[in-house]
Order: structure tokens, then sequence, then C-alpha cells
């Protein structure tokens, strides 16, 4: 436990100090920033468009630093030969793999903070009325999000360490669109009654093991105001035991793999 | 050290197992909760289903809708039903766009001639039910619905009704909006019901009155006129003979829709031109106020459950369309009576996308119904036609207990188009009663009689 | 007591595009419990490779290891031995302390205290509190040394200790490492700086392509020198007679030099020539060293296989580019 501590701090210090990180953080807190700018619309959807705006600026910012940081946590390793100072202390890969994915969700977590406070005082800036509640009601978009990129560090760290960074860049980042944009898509199709069985069968499998990052989002509850979710509470704990489940389904995939690896 | 496999392997066959699990449990949830996605996906391109899946939804649909607006003001409707559509699919929550939208595809498509394209009335419906699907924590696309059904359709009350009705049920319906629902059961021909109603809405308002600290005009004027418009219903369902049919003494009793009064329909139609029709005819009713609708449309089996006489069937979809029928002709003009006739004429030459004439026969129909009548119409004719008729088109089955005037012609696609047979003649066709007097010629005398003498002067005792 | 390191026909073979490449061939080692070993060869030769399947970082393809008695990549032998990779890159926003602190929490260490004094001891105290990005390589390699020490190790494996410093850090390294020996450690040392190696190994093991050449104690191994006569005066004919197949000859102007082994007396051939009335010059004896061995050992495998020498440094011959890459040294 102390090893995995020991190296998710580490890595988490060692990121933070990444100015490619640092820099897509910038232009993230800068689209924050100005977001209220973006006034051109009407009266009655400004409150939406300003917080779906941040909110994907949060999101997509979030997306970017999660692959970026995580392709490169395992080659950066093996390229500046500490892996092997840390594998050949008693380190077991699998502390190593879990301590590096740590620090990397540590990382990501401090970042996501910072942009989520900055829209929060953006928010209250632009709306000096809004009470504690409301800014709490904002700030649980980004704290899914930031379950969501968990799950993204992951896909990432299961890549990585089979994949060169360039190459686990672009699949990550695919699986991300996919998994975003694509679930819903899937969903329609396995409950399509006129496909035939086998393309119906697929899609239920694709959209089964695929991660769903769609059901992540949950803007609408927060964009707009008064709509009654059912079983909200429930819905939110569903998604938390999900995260957990495939982010421990992606680490021990790694793990097996990187145990096997020669580095 | 190499892991367990085993045990490593136990946990991942769990781990895969458990979020296979969870995400068949959860996903439907969230498209239930959260999905921004409502409306069905198949009308959009490949990079609008982008988009409308991508992030950022509702902002880009806000910028779209703002691009809208520029397209409105340049008059560039079509641009803009994609963009309604695809608003829509990335911010359902955008009430604006859906009413904007929906008033948009019912009002918008007309032809030189500003007749509205009524092929696109069941989408714009459609529309309207998503949007108040998607959003039915409010009263307003409901109502906006509704307002459709009373206003544009303006003969099928009863869909109106069944809107507002939900509409009303919405907490945050205006006070002022709740009248409407009373002027739909008016014209649904429930007046007992609406009587009720405004007796609720007046109770509420004194309430209101009561309740309120200060003196507000709002809430004062807002009862004075349920007052008002209480007496008036009150004064016309006696006038017009409603206690009477009631009590059972319309034979005792002496009211103004009795006895029948004969509006004396006939028409005639002339192709003057390929796909100009002269349409001409009279209607002995003096007072202005009267549009006798006239419809040209394909010819169908009039037994069909799917034919409505002098309309359509509106309600027939249940997704928005963006493409009507591009092979349907369904004309709808209204015919302003003035001096006791009606001319018009129907231009539909230059508008060939609106008016294909695809079908071999054609549908010419006037439909004239008392309960789209003014109030000083109805006056005379009763809330659904007791007091008008007809020696000839009297019609008392195409609409469930009312009584209209309908009249159905036949042209066939030769005569619309001036072609073959009938390229040298000209086409004509009239009701049996039609007499050729020139009315187009006629010295216009424009007269407003009082309420009661006018309607009764000229009048014959009818059927 | 068993061996520090034992290995038994260990190989390590990689699957290229162009077929099998054997990295490690047989590779048969033994390493005595408390000496230097000198672990040599060229670039490519497979010494990283060998330490890495010590360390159980790579795995062998056939054949075995034994580190302390037990198997390479066993999680307790990583407790008592630590392993300095060559030129590593530490974390470069953390200071020589938190470097230190770092490692030691690895082996479940707090105290303080010990990554002060291992600091100290490599002479950083003064810059301990400085991030690793202001330190010179010099102090990179002690800071190396220092957390390598951390555990308190039996056994050390440095991979090119030397490599890359100035001559002071050279020497300070170097003294250190004899200090491990006197504290009863053992140190396992793969390079090509052969001047080092030659100061402080006990005993070498001498690897090319993979596979074992020379191992053996260092005055085994260098036992014979030569000896060079140099003469003036002395005739062509004179000279071609002196020449043998062990028996280097060759003139530089009007002088002669023979390079010949010390097994042979010099005392016929300084006779032939005075005989002559050639006047000797100088008779020098010369020990053998390190580097003629090493060169010997390589040669012999390339000469055989038609290849030019003297280009050790760039005999990349490495299959497995990223993980085998090895610096070239100044020597």
């Amino acid at each position: 436990m102390n090893a995995i501590l020991s190296i998710a701090k580490t890595t988490i210090g060692e990121a933070i100090r990444r100015k490619v990180l640092l820099i897509i953080l910038l232009i993230g807190v800068l689209f924050l920033v100005i977001a209220p700018g973006l006034n051109v619309l009407s009266a009655r959807s400004s409150f939406a468009v300003l917080i779906s705006f941040t909110l994907g600026v949060i999101q997509l910012t979030g997306a970017v630093i999660a692959i970026v940081l995580t392709v490169y946590l395992i080659p950066n390793e093996i390229e500046r030969r500490t892996i092997y100072t840390i594998l050949c202390k008693p380190v077991h890969r699998w502390q190593f793999v879990l301590g590096k994915y740590f620090g990397a969700v540590g990382a990501l977590g401090l970042m996501m903070l910072l942009m989520t406070g900055i829209l929060l005082l953006v928010f209250k800036i632009m709306q000096p009325t809004a009470t504690f509640d409301v800014l709490g009601e904002i700030a649980r978009g980004p704290v899914f999000f930031f379950i969501q990129m968990s799950i993204l560090a992951a896909v990432a760290m299961c890549f990585s360490v089979f994949a060169s960074p360039i190459v686990n860049f672009f699949l990550s980042g695919g699986v991300f669109m996919v998994g975003t944009l694509f679930s819903p898509v899937f969903q329609d199709l396995a409950n399509n009654q006129n496909l035939a069985g086998p393309v119906k069968m697929a899609a239920t499998a694709i959209h089964t093991i695929l991660p769903n990052f769609a059901q992540y989002n949950i803007q609408n509850p927060i964009i707009n105001q008064g709509v009654t979710i059912q079983s909200e509470q429930l819905y939110y704990v569903g998604l938390l035991g999900y995260a957990v489940m495939y982010i421990a389904g992606l680490l021990i995939g790694a793990i097996l793999i990187f145990d096997r690896r020669e580095v | 050290m190499k892991l367990k496999s085993p045990v490593a392997l136990g946990i991942l066959a769990l781990a895969v197992l458990g979020q296979g699990g969870i995400n068949r449990a959860l996903f439907p949830l969230w498209e239930k909760n959260f999905s921004p996605r409502k409306g069905d996906l198949r009308g959009l391109s490949g990079d609008q289903l982008l988009v409308a899946l991508a992030g950022f939804r509702e902002m880009i649909a806000g910028i779209l809708w703002v691009r809208a607006d520029t397209y409105f003001d340049q008059g560039n409707y079509d641009a803009i039903l994609p963009i309604i559509r695809l608003v829509t699919m990335l911010d359902p929550r955008q009430i604006d766009v859906y009413a904007t939208g929906m008033w948009h595809i019912g009002y918008n498509f007309t032809d030189e001639q500003s007749r509205s394209d009524r092929r696109y009335i069941p989408s714009a419906l459609a529309l309207g039910s998503e949007g108040a699907r998607n959003n039915d924590y409010t009263y307003e696309l409901f109502f906006e619905t509704g307002w459709l059904w009373y206003h544009k359709i303006d003969d099928n009350y009863g869909k109106a009704v069944e809107w507002w009705k939900e509409a009303q049920e919405r907490e945050d319906m205006q006070t002022a909006r709740k009248n409407i629902l009373t002027m739909a059961l008016l014209r649904d021909g429930k007046l007992e019901e609406g009587l009720a109603l405004y007796n609720t809405l007046l109770t509420d308002a004194e309430k209101k009155m009561a309740d309120a600290t200060n003196q507000d005009f709002q809430i004062r004027q807002n009862r004075d006129t349920l007052e008002s418009n209480m007496d008036n219903l009150l004064v016309r369902m006696a006038q017009r003979g409603y206690f009477a049919r009631k009590g059972g003494y319309e034979k005792e009793w002496k009211y103004d829709t009795d006895p029948p009064y004969d509006v004396g329909f006939s028409a005639q139609v002339v192709v003057e031109d390929r796909k100009i029709l002269r349409v001409e005819g009279t209607w002995n009713v003096q007072p202005v106020g009267t549009r006798i609708r006239i419809v040209l449309r394909d010819a169908m089996d009039v037994n069909d459950p799917g034919f409505v006489a002098a309309g359509m069937d509106w309600d027939s979809k249940s997704t928005v369309d963006l493409d009507p029928e591009k092979d349907v002709t369904f004309m709808q003009d209204g015919l302003f009576v003035k001096n006791q006739a009606f001319y018009r004429r129907i231009d539909m030459s230059r508008d060939p996308t609106m008016y294909p004439f695809t079908k071999e026969k054609y549908f010419v129909e006037f439909y004239y119904n008392p309960r789209s009548a003014p109030p000083h119409i109805q006056d005379r004719f009763g809330f659904s036609g007791e007091g008008m008729g007809d020696k000839n088109y009297l019609n008392t089955e195409i609409r469930e207990g009312q009584r209209v005037v309908y009249a159905r012609l036949e042209l066939t696609r030769d005569q619309i188009l001036r072609q073959g047979e009938w390229a040298s003649k000209t086409p004509v066709i009239r009701t049996v009663n039609f007499v050729p007097t020139g009315t187009s010629s006629q010295q216009e005398v424009f007269e407003v009689p009082g309420l009661r003498g006018a309607a009764a002067a000229p009048g014959q005792p009818g059927q | 007591m068993s061996l520090a390191i034992e290995t038994n026909q260990l190989t390590k073979t990689y699957k290229t595009r162009a077929g099998q490449v054997s990295v490690v061939k047989n590779l048969d080692l033994q390493v005595e419990r408390g000496e230097i070993f000198g672990f040599l060869g060229p670039n490519g030769a497979g010494k990283t490779t060998t330490i890495k399947i010590l360390l159980g970082i790579i795995y062998g393809t056939s054949g075995w290891a034994k580190v302390l008695g037990e198997e390479a990549g066993d999680i307790n032998v990583h407790k008592k031995i630590s392993y300095l990779p060559e030129k590593p890159y530490y974390y470069e926003h953390m200071t020589g302390m938190e470097i230190m602190q770092f490692y030691a929490s690895l082996f479940g260490i707090k105290d303080k205290a010990q990554c002060e004094r291992l600091l100290q001891r490599v002479n950083l105290g003064m810059d301990m509190n400085r991030p690793i990005s202001q330190y010179s390589k010099g102090m990179q390699q002690r800071v190396g040394l220092a957390q390598s020490l951390l555990n308190d190790p039996e056994l050390l494996f440095l991979d090119e200790p030397t490599g890359g410093l100035d001559p002071i850090a050279h020497i300070e390294i170097r003294d250190l490492i004899l200090k491990f020996r006197e504290e009863g450690r053992t140190v396992f040392i793969s390079s090509h700086e052969l001047s080092d190696v030659e100061r402080i190994c006990d005993r070498v093991a001498i690897i090319n392509k993979g596979e074992l050449v020379h191992q053996g104690r260092l005055e085994d191994l260098l036992a014979g020198g030569r000896i060079e006569i140099t003469a003036s005066g002395v005739t062509q004919a004179l000279a071609d007679k002196f020449r043998s197949d062990d028996v280097l000859v060759s003139f530089k102007g009007d002088r002669l030099i023979v390079d010949m082994p010390d097994s042979d007396s010099p005392n016929e051939m300084l006779d032939s020539i005075r005989s002559e009335k050639g006047s000797v010059v100088s008779v020098i004896p010369r020990r053998k060293r390190l580097e003629d061995l090493f060169l010997e050992s390589v040669r012999s495998d390339n000469q055989a296989k038609g290849r030019v020498l003297n280009k050790m440094s760039d005999d990349h011959n490495d299959p497995k580019p990223s993980a085998e890459e090895e610096t070239e040294v100044g020597s």
C-alpha cells in the first residue's frame, strides 16, 4: 500500500508540472473565463448555454488531459529507466501499475477541481444571487465528468502497457468518442426489432463491452432547472458502481499484460 | 513475481460481468432522464447526427438558433427547417424553438397568394407534441399545440380542448391564459363545461383578489373580464335557444336561432387557365365576417376512414417529418363573403411543388362551419349551426353533432391543367342551384345591419 | 553459503522479423559473495539484458539464474539487492532528499535521518534540498548510488556507474565502490570503462555477442606480460630473423621496435643486436592490461567473422534497440 501511495504521489507531483498538460489546462480555463462573453443568445437559454458550454469545456479538457497524461506514464518511466530503479525494489508490478493509475487520477482530479472552482467563481460573478445549493448543483456535473475521466484514464492505462503513446492516444481518444457519442446508437440498434439477429447481438455485445461514457453526462437536471428525475440517488450510486467495476476490469487486464511484459 | 492468474482472472471476469450488468440497468435510466436526445434520429444526416450526439449540445443549439434567426430575417424558410430539427434534438428543452418551429412549419410555407401549405401541419403538430412530451413540466407547448388546433386548423376544437386541458394542469399557466380553454370548449359545443370553467376561474380570481394585500390592477381586471365573459355567455346561451331546448320549451319560447336560416349556398368553379380557378357563388348573409372554406385536393374514396371532408387527418404523424408528401395536392383557401356573394381567383400555377397535381381526379370542396363563425353570426346560426340551414347543402354527417354546409365537386387533372380535350375548352363546374349572375361585377354595396334585423330579414325558413 | 549470483545456460532470445536473435547465449556466471565483479563487453554484447534478467525485469528464455540463492526476480531478493541503471533520469521536480524518501518508501523505510546520512555519504549533504534538475551528472549518479544503499543491500548491480562523468566525479564514484567491498557487499559492475574495472574488480567476466569469452580472477587473466625492445642501427635482415608468430617487429624511422612476450628471454635478441653493431636504446617490460585481454577476446571473434576491429562503440547489432540501448563512453 505504501509503495502504491508513494508512486501515486510522485506521479501527481510530476504530472502537475508537465508543461503540455498545463497548457491544455490553461486553454480550458481561458474558455471558462470568457464563457460569459458568449452572451449572444436569447435570455431564456443564456443560462443553459453558459452551463452547457462551461461543462463541455471541462469535459473536453478533462478528456484531453486524461489521455495525454496517461498514455505517457509507463512509456516515460521505461524511457527514463526510472522504472528499473522501482521494479528492482520490493515492488510488485501490480503495485506499480496501480500507483501510476492513482497518480494519474489524482493529478486529473486536481486539475478538474481547479476548473470547477473557476467555473463556480465565474458563475457566482455572473449571478451574484446564486446560493450554495445552486453552486453545488452545478458542481455535480464536473464530479461525474471526473468519474468518467477516471474510466478513460484506465482505458489509456490498459492500452499503455502494450501500445506506443501515439497509437494509444488515438485508441483511447477513439474509445472515448465512440463511448460518448455512439452508446445511444448501439443501444438503439440492440433494441431495434427490425434488425437481423446477429446484428442485434453484435450491437448488444458492443454496447455491453464498450465503456459507456455517455451516461456520465448528467447535465440535464443541472441545465434545466425544475426537471424531476426518478431515483436520482440510485442512479448516481449505479454510475459509481459501474466506474469501479470497469476500472477494476481494465486495471486487472493491464496488470495481467504488464506482468508478462518485458520492459 | 507474477500475479496469481486464476485469482486475477476471476476478479476480471467478475468486473466485466458486473459492469455489463450495471450498464444494462443504468443506461435506460440515463436515456430516460438525462439523454438530451428525445427525438427520432432518423431524420438527420450523418454530420447532423454527429453534432446531435456530441458535447456542447446546448451551446451549439443556442448558436444554431441565433443563426436561424438571420434566416428568418432573410425569409429563407427552407434553411430553417433542418436547424429547428437539429436544435430540438441537441437541446430538447428549447421551448422557444419548439414553439417557433411549430408556428413556422404550420404557417410560413405559403404559395404566391399567401395560402399556407397545409401538408406541413401534421409535422407541425408532431413537433408540438414531441416538444410537449420533452417539456411536460411547463404548460407552454401544450398551449402552443392547442393553439395550432384552435387557430390554424380551426375545425376540430375538441383537440384544442384536449391540449389546453393538459396545459391547464401545469401550475405555471398564466391566469389570463386560462380563459382560452373556455373559448375552445364553447366552440366544441361543450357549453355547460365552459360555463362551469368560467365559474371556477371566477371563484379563483375572487379568492386571489381577497388574498392580495395590495389592490393589483391585473388581478382585478382578470376578475372583471371573467365576470363579463360569463355574463355574455349566459346571455348568448339564452338568446341562441340553449336553455329553451334544454328545458324542452323550444316551441313555446322565442329565441334568435329559430327557425333555421337558409344561407342559399351556390357556387361555380371555372378553370380560367392552367391551374387558375375562378370561384364565385352566393351566400345569403349580409353581415360581414363569413369565410367559406374551399379545398382543392386529390380525390379519394370518401368511405375511407382516413378521409376527412374539407380537411385531412391532421393528427396522422407521430414523428416530425421535414418533407411532406411531394405528390399530394392540398389547397385550402377562404372565400370572403361580401354583399351576399363571394368571388375569388385562385392561382396555383406559380407553385408547382406545393400543387404537384399528380393524381387523375380532384375534389373541390366547399365547407362552412358555424362554430368557427364570429359571435355576431353565431347569434343567428347558433353554437353548432342550430339556426343555419341550406336547401341543398346542409350536412349533419361529416361533423358529428354539427350542422355545416358542405358541397363537393370534381375536376380532372386534364381540366385543371387545361390539357388534352380541355386545351381549348374552358371547364366550368357548378352546384345545381348556381345561377350565373355576374357576381363579380355586382355593385359593391356594403351595409352593416343591426344584429338581429339584418340576419332575419332576407331569411326564409330553411328545410 | 550460496553464490551471490549464479546462472546456468542462461539464454535470452528475441523474435524479430528476421528470425530469432539470441542476445544472451548459454551464459554461465558465478559471482562470489563479497567481491567486486566486473561484467565486460562491447555495446550490445548483452550486459544490460543479463542484468535485467537477474533483476527479474525481463525473463530468460531458457536456463536459470539465481540471485542470493533465490530465483531471479523474487520479491524477497529485491529487499536485499539494489540496482543503479545506466544513466537514469530521476523525477526532476524532486529534490535529492525527496528522491531518497520516495525510494525509501518503496522499501517501507520511513527513516528520514537514514536518507540524510546516505546523501551525506555520497557528498550531497549540502545539495540535498535542491531539485534534481539543478544537479550535475555526477551528482545525479551519486544520488543514484545513495538510493541504491537505502536497503543496506548485500548485492549491488551497477550499470556503467562511471559512464560520462568528469574525472573527479569518476574518482569519487570509484572510491565509493571500493568502500562497498570493505563493508562486505557484493558489487556487480557492468562496464566498458576498462581502467576502472582493472583497478577495482576482483574478478571479471567478458562477454561478446551474448557469449561468455572469459571469466576469472583478474590476476589469472592478466598473467603474462610483454617486453618492448627499442634499438638503432639494426639491419632489415636481422629484424626479419626476430619476427615470429608472437613477436611483433616494426621500424619507426631508423629505430627498430620489437614487442615480445615476457616468457621468452630477451638476452639472445639483445646479444644479436649488439653483435651486429646495433645499439640497444631501451628495454621496457610491460604488464598485460585488461584492455589487451578485452581486445583479444573481442578481436578473435570479429576476425573469425571477417569484421573490422576498433569500432567497438559503433558496433550496433542490438536486436532490441529501445531496451538495450547503451551509451558511448569516451574511453
